[in-house]
């Protein structure tokens, strides 16, 4: 085997311009080996521009970027044969059955283990006998999960892969995503939506506008997150119990109710009104990925960035 | 009627008309040019028969003759087969894309879908005949040729009306069975099976009558340049194209819509069958995948069968007794052929069975067949995988973007072969059955260098599509590009001063050197060969170099 470097993805101010749009701004991350990597950004942001800057689908109007040490243009085949891909919007060849299709692959890298292959198809509840273009969405998703992952590779980058899987599966792919980071093996994921990646991805990469906002360790994310909460209580309650709370954006209280933006830890909130309430009810909701923008990294020192 | 939709049919398909157009009026100008010049006088005193076969009317002047060559002929199979495509793809196409179930899901009927579709489709043939019958008075008044008694306008009326009953037909079939290709096949097939009977069989003795079977004879078997228009074939058309009409509305009615599903083969059904299981298990899946080229080689086995078989049988086989038939009617003309006739009919002697088989088979359908295979390759093959979005998958495997496109001018390859093969294979048996005596390597030299030019062409559609990463660009150019290289190559050499650019065109390098006569002339096959890779070369520098496109 190569020698392989301990980053799996490495970008140094990837900068891609489609005529006088910047789809990319001197994007500069790492992708470490044995991580989960989640790559969040609303639509349009430039998370699959950076992933086919990557893959040399498209070359890079300045900066560099590498996989496993290698560089993505002048070693782009070697870097191939340690790497498995889910483009984004998924096609394959619709009068192949998924059969043929692992087969084509399997011969375009010089073989494959069909008993994983098999695991693999078991485990997704895959029908590999149809041909592809009779299969539905997440049927046709469930194939091109298995090329990617059927190689074993040391990064998979997979571009929002788990559009039309139902639930069940989805946490299947979950579990098999997490094994790959456990065996020492890096992902990097993209999404524009929030709760995808969180139940997966160790470090989670923030893009917007083409520019890397931020980059958090979940847990941390997590606390940031802010959430929507609805209280209700035994009795009348008045806001002041709430805006003392650290992490508390905006209190509307209603007699029994109050609603509020919370942004921090949930038992400080609990605690802090559980000493003079009883709560009857309680209600909450995570803001999705534009709440956070709007709400958190707005108001912070990268609002020249993002805007 | 859903006035929407009309107007975004026609912005889809205005372009393609246009430039078909423009072609057609650019040579239209450059054949009245040379035809000025020459003496015609000869035309006058050749046979029915020979004019019959040749589309020459008695009395041909120079008007008469760039009327009947670049619109009667090329300009008539041109619109009709734009009209196809149009009329295959309204329905059926929209169905297999997916969009269809999109559109209806507006409060709109299947037959108002259907019926501003027909109308999108009988506009741009209205105007498209209208441009051409207007550049069909301007030329020759600037070229100061007189246009005599010739009834420009009837023609161009019988033109538009047998354009629009093939695109009736197309749609007809296509409304009916949801199938694009088996639409514009079987009407293309249709097409120019009767163009070739109404041409062919008039001059086999008692057969003439039959030529009445075919549709192609109300447009052109009443000659209405010369008589005027014929109202009674223009009602068989336009009735024709009623009751196809009447029919697609009540099967695109009648049936379930297909989703965007894939169609079965006759692979797939022997692959299902458990006695033919094992082998076609191999043949349809492993070995279809085991190399890339052997899978773009399966891509279009439809398509090359049915190319194959044409060649074989129709333009191959079955023209040995024609010829035969007709031999005698022909027979006392060996000699003081004019040379405008040799190069407008391809250039060869009608005399002889090499002569004849060069016009009918080897001129303009030979060509025409393997290019038909090596462009779909080349444009689709790069393009088409980047618009059908998997090209990104492929190349995320380590193979080189140069090997790509080197397995794709490999299968065009195989594909070109093929079509060769089929031509020699059919034109040896129908001299052989015909008793006709053409020396085979002849018939070997020929379809070897038809092989050749239809590889030059197919990496120039393969070069496009690498450069531009869009079918159509490729697949317009192409055509394009083979059209003004025959058409060159036809006309350049009437003209003395003019002659030696004929030189430039590939198309010079395939026929000029009488193959089917003198047999290969390696030199010219060379010259084929190497602007085939050259082009091929292009193509991968091209490739590499540019952005994947994203869809």
């Amino acid at each position: 085997m190569d020698k392989l470097a301990d980053t799996a993805v490495r970008t140094e101010g990837l900068t891609k311009h489609y005529g006088d749009f910047p789809a990319l701004v001197d994007l500069t991350l790492e992708v470490r080996m044995g991580e989960v990597y989640g790559f969040l950004g609303p639509n349009g942001s430039g998370k699959t521009t950076m992933i086919r800057t990557v893959l040399d689908e498209i070359r890079p109007t300045s900066g560099r970027a590498w996989v496993l040490g290698m560089d993505s243009h002048e070693q782009s085949i070697r870097i191939r044969r340690h790497l498995g891909y889910v483009p984004g919007d998924l096609a394959m060849y619709p009068n192949l059955t998924g059969h043929d299709t692992l087969t084509f692959f399997a011969n375009l890298r010089g073989g494959v283990e069909w008993g994983y292959v098999n695991e693999l198809a078991e485990r997704l509840a895959a029908d590999l006998s149809k041909k592809v273009g009779d299969l539905s969405t997440g049927n046709r998703q469930k194939i091109g999960l298995i090329q990617a992952f059927m190689n074993r590779p040391d990064v998979l980058i997979m571009d929002e892969p788990s559009g039309g899987l139902d639930p069940l599966v989805q946490r299947e792919f979950q579990t098999m995503v997490r094994e790959v980071a456990a065996e020492g093996r890096a992902v990097l994921l993209s999404s524009h939506t929030l709760s995808e990646v969180q139940r997966v991805a160790d470090r989670v990469g923030i893009i917007r506008h083409g520019r890397l906002v931020a980059v958090e360790y979940l847990d941390d994310l997590r606390a940031k997150t802010m959430r929507r909460v609805e209280l209700e209580f035994d009795r009348p309650v008045e806001a002041s119990v709430f805006e003392a709370v650290p992490g508390v954006h905006e209190v509307t209280v209603d007699n029994h109710r109050a609603v509020v933006s919370f942004g921090g830890k949930m038992a400080t909130l609990l605690a802090a009104v559980a000493e003079r309430y009883d709560v009857v009810d309680i209600n909450t909701r995570e803001a999705d990925l534009e709440e956070i923008f709007l709400t958190y990294y707005r108001d912070d020192d990268v609002e020249q960035v993002v805007w | 009627m859903v006035s929407t939709l009309f107007a975004k049919t026609i912005r889809d398909r205005w372009l393609a008309m246009t430039i078909a157009t423009s072609v057609l009026v650019i040579f239209m100008f450059y054949a009245m040019a040379v035809y000025r010049t020459i003496d015609l006088s000869i035309y006058t005193d050749l046979p029915r028969g020979i004019r019959d076969l040749m589309g020459i009317p008695a009395g041909a002047d120079a008007a008469t003759l760039s009327y009947n060559v670049m619109l009667g002929f090329v300009g008539a199979l041109t619109l009709a087969g734009l009209a196809i495509s149009m009329g295959s793809a309204a329905i059926a196409g929209e169905e297999r894309d997916g969009t269809l179930s999109l559109l209806l899901a507006n409060p709109k009927s299947r037959t108002q879908i259907l019926v501003s579709k027909t109308a999108s489709m009988m506009a741009l043939v209205a105007a498209t005949t209208a441009v051409l019958w207007g550049a069909g008075y301007l030329i020759p008044a600037l070229l100061n040729v007189d246009i005599g008694a010739t009834r420009l306008g009837a023609m161009m009326l019988h033109l538009g009306v047998n354009a629009l009953f093939y695109g009736l037909v197309a749609l007809a079939i296509g409304a009916w069975t949801g199938n694009r290709s088996l639409a514009s096949g079987v009407t293309a097939g249709v097409m120019i099976l009767s163009y070739f009977a109404v041409g062919l069989l008039p001059l086999v003795d008692g057969l003439r009558p039959a030529a009445k079977a075919f549709p192609w004879y109300y447009f052109a078997g009443g000659e209405p340049l010369l008589n005027g228009i014929r109202w009674d074939h223009l009602a068989v058309l336009s009735g024709g194209g009623v009751v196809a009409g009447a029919t697609a509305i009540v099967g695109l009615d009648r049936r379930d819509l297909k989703g965007a599903s894939v169609g079965i083969t006759v692979l797939d059904r022997l692959r299902t069958n458990p006695r033919t299981r094992q082998l076609f298990d191999r043949l349809a899946g492993s070995t279809r995948v085991s190399r890339l080229w052997i899978k773009i080689t399966s891509e279009h086995q439809g398509l090359l069968v049915v190319t194959s078989v044409t060649m074989f049988g129709l333009m191959g086989v079955l023209m040995g007794p024609m010829y035969a038939a007709i031999a005698d009617n022909v027979a006392g003309l060996s000699d003081e052929f004019p040379e405008v006739i040799l190069a407008l009919a391809g250039g060869g002697d009608m005399a002889t069975a090499e002569g004849f088989f060069q016009v009918e088979t080897f001129s303009l359908m030979a060509p025409i067949a393997v290019m038909i295979v090596t462009v779909v390759i080349g444009a689709r093959g790069l393009a088409g995988e980047e618009a059908n979005r998997t090209m990104g998958l492929l190349l995320a495997n380590p193979i080189k973007r140069s090997t790509v496109v080197t397995e794709h001018a490999v299968a065009m390859t195989v594909y070109a072969a093929v079509v060769g093969a089929a031509t020699f294979a059919g034109v040896t048996i129908g001299s052989m059955i015909a008793g006709l005596d053409m020396a085979i390597e002849g018939i070997a030299a020929a379809s070897l260098l038809v092989t050749l030019l239809g590889l030059v062409f197919g990496a120039l559609a393969l070069a496009l599509s690498a450069a531009s990463g869009r079918a159509r660009i490729a697949v317009y150019g192409t055509v394009s590009g083979a059209l003004a290289s025959h058409l060159a190559n036809s006309f350049l050499p009437l003209d003395d001063s003019l002659a030696g650019y004929a030189r430039w065109t590939p198309h010079y390098y395939y026929l000029s050197s009488d193959p089917l006569t003198n047999g290969v002339s390696w030199a010219h096959a060379t010259v084929l060969a190497v602007s085939t890779v050259l082009l091929i070369a292009l193509a991968v520098a091209a490739f590499d170099h540019r952005d994947l496109r994203q869809h």
